[in-house]
């Protein structure tokens, strides 16, 4: 007859046996602490991570634009408002993709848009409020190699040519309206080698800003990691319309500007 | 309803119609060419060149009047690679005959209860994604590399320098003719009925995915109808639909499926049928690999070329259909063939 174990080693292993199990656990909780430059957006402060979704593929055959949505339906304080949510591709030679700066007339926070990833990776959003709440979420997407052929991009347009935006022309006080633009940009990351064997130099778009009524409305800081083409969606709750002014602007010192008037009444 | 909606949603009727209409009128490239070399009866050939005629005719007339620009269209490579593109018809055609129909007919055969088409088209999807974007990819980028050709132009037209027009009135005409001067085939209205309805889907698919999905800012690929690719994408979004979104590829299988069972209901023509034995299960097996490997080696299958990128006059899909003519005839007749080595 097996003599049973002793209460107390049963006790240790039991608990030795829950700490396996809970340790690696702990140490996956929150990616943003691994990347030094998400930690130091978040701070000492604890970020919460119900609140900011990531709406990315689970699997994408296309990793040069990989379609990325941002929202949120976290709690916040009466009068507080996203400042500026910060995107990182962790395993992206540069992990910052963009960071996006909101005011109070951002009203929706749900932005879109589409970022490059060179390999199977999580992305990491970090969100702050004017109060200094904190919010923080991942997602693992997993790259494959592309599905089709690729095109001889011999002709591509010029860059910060036929800029496309798409805005309501009028709107209820406090109704957000959905804003969607689009530019020809090769967005050159500095990284890649031409046709002749040289490295092509880096030209990216790296401020876009929007302005209603003079008033800056929405910015974003673009990097390397944002798709040719910069698709950016995001929306607007204005109080009072005006002129929309809308600018590109390149790390050539060029810039684009398209201008519409949005109605609020 | 967005328009990655609509895209969806246009997906799932055509596919209906195709598989309602598959079902129906027995529509198959590999039936029209067992009939015709080994039972000189050539009217579901016939059908198939008729439906060939439809969308390229009807594809090109949608081209033509700028509802849409076909450029976008996989099958116009610019560098294709001169071995995968014949040697994956090759291996598609024989994979064909050895499954006894393609990956559509499969599903439409699926939809009537059979089920050795649901074994053809779990192993097709498999090695479809497998050499797309899995264990085979790194060898089919490399072929593909170490192979192509640089073409001065994609198409026919653009190869030959003459308008568009020219070789889709050729071509369509000759294919129609070619239909039509069979008295045999015209006494038949379900194979010239099915050809029809099926040659003009192929516009509709590149109208669903050109004009209805058309947006500046959230482009929908331009895509058709074909076989390959979705069945596979169609197994990945039943299980990681929470992380992927619903295309047109997917809906069209999904229609075709419940087209074929809607068919097959209404006609009393559903019948559940099996293995007879392990050897046609191999075949069956084989079969669905070599379709899943060739048909993305090819760029598409005997509909995703012989249809749909013949609708383009792409210069691939000459020689994609090339090889899966080749495969099919190495597959029921020869030395080769299935009957003989299985």
């Amino acid at each position: 007859m097996p003599t049973p174990l002793p209460a107390i080693t049963r006790r240790r292993l039991i608990i030795s046996i829950g700490l396996l199990v809970i340790s690696p656990l702990a140490l996956a909780d929150g990616p943003w602490l691994r990347l030094e430059a998400a930690s130091n957006i978040v701070g000492d402060t604890q970020p919460n991570t119900a609140g900011l979704h990531l709406d990315l593929p689970h699997v994408s055959e296309d990793g040069s634009a990989v379609p990325l949505g941002l929202s949120f339906d976290g709690t916040l304080g009466e009068d507080d408002y996203l400042t500026d949510i910060h995107l990182f591709a962790t395993g992206n030679p540069n992990p910052e993709i963009a960071v996006f700066h909101l005011t109070p007339m951002g009203g929706l926070p749900e932005i879109s848009t589409r970022v490059r990833l060179n390999e199977t990776q999580e992305v990491i959003a970090v969100a702050r409020s004017h109060r200094g709440e904190t919010f923080a979420t991942s997602r693992e997407v997993r790259i494959t190699v592309s599905g089709c052929l690729m095109r001889g991009n011999d002709d591509q347009p010029a860059a910060l040519s036929y800029p496309r935006v798409s805005a309501p022309s009028h709107l209820a006080p406090g109704e957000a309206g959905e804003i969607r633009t689009l530019i020809n940009h090769p967005m050159e990351t500095g990284l890649r080698e031409g046709p002749n064997g040289n490295t092509l130099p880096r030209h990216i778009i790296e401020h876009f800003r929007v302005t209603l009524a003079g008033e800056t409305a929405f910015e974003a800081e673009l990097h390397r990691s944002i798709s040719a083409n910069p698709y950016l969606r995001f929306h607007l709750t204005p109080t009072q319309g005006g002129e929309l002014v809308i600018e590109w602007q390149d790390d050539s010192g060029e810039s684009a500007i398209h201008r519409t008037a949005i109605d609020v009444g | 309803m967005s328009h990655t909606e609509l895209v969806a949603l246009s997906g799932l009727l055509i596919g209906l119609v195709f598989g309602a209409t598959g079902q129906a009128t027995g529509f198959c490239l590999l039936r029209g060419l067992s009939h015709a070399w080994l039972s000189q009866d050539g009217r579901k050939l016939r059908a198939f060149a008729l439906a060939m005629a439809v969308a390229v005719i009807g594809s090109q007339l949608l081209a033509t009047i700028g509802a849409l620009s076909l450029d976008e269209a996989l099958y116009l490579v610019a560098s294709p690679s001169w071995v995968a593109v014949p040697l994956g018809g090759l291996l598609f055609g024989y994979g064909m005959a050895a499954a006894n129909g393609c990956g559509s007919r499969s599903l439409v055969l699926l939809g009537s209860g059979n089920l050795r088409s649901f074994v053809v088209l779990m192993c097709l999807g498999l090695a479809a994604y497998m050499t797309l974007s899995g264990i085979l990819a790194p060898l089919r980028v490399w072929l593909e590399g170490a192979t192509s050709l640089s073409l001065p132009s994609p198409s026919l037209p653009g190869l030959l320098g003459v308008p568009a027009w020219l070789p889709t009135l050729l071509l369509g005409a000759g294919l129609l003719v070619w239909a039509l001067v069979s008295r045999h085939f015209r006494a038949s209205p379900r194979d010239w009925l099915g050809g029809l309805i099926i040659g003009a889907l192929v516009p509709a698919g590149w109208y669903a995915t050109g004009v209805l999905g058309f947006d500046d800012f959230e482009p929908v690929r331009l895509a058709s109808l074909t076989f390959v690719a979705p069945v596979g994408a169609s197994l990945q979004y039943l299980m990681l639909s929470t992380g992927t979104r619903l295309g047109f590829g997917v809906t069209v299988v999904a229609g075709v499926l419940v087209g074929a069972l809607i068919m097959a209901l209404v006609r009393r023509d559903f019948a559940w049928q099996g293995f007879t034995g392990p050897g046609q299960m191999g075949r069956s097996i084989l079969g669905g690999i070599l379709m899943g490997v060739g048909g993305v080696m090819a760029l598409g299958c005997s509909i995703g070329q012989g249809l749909s990128g013949f609708s383009t006059l792409s210069l691939t899909t000459l020689a994609a259909l090339a090889g899966i003519l080749g495969g099919a005839r190495l597959g029921l007749k020869g030395p080769l063939a299935l009957s003989k080595v299985l």
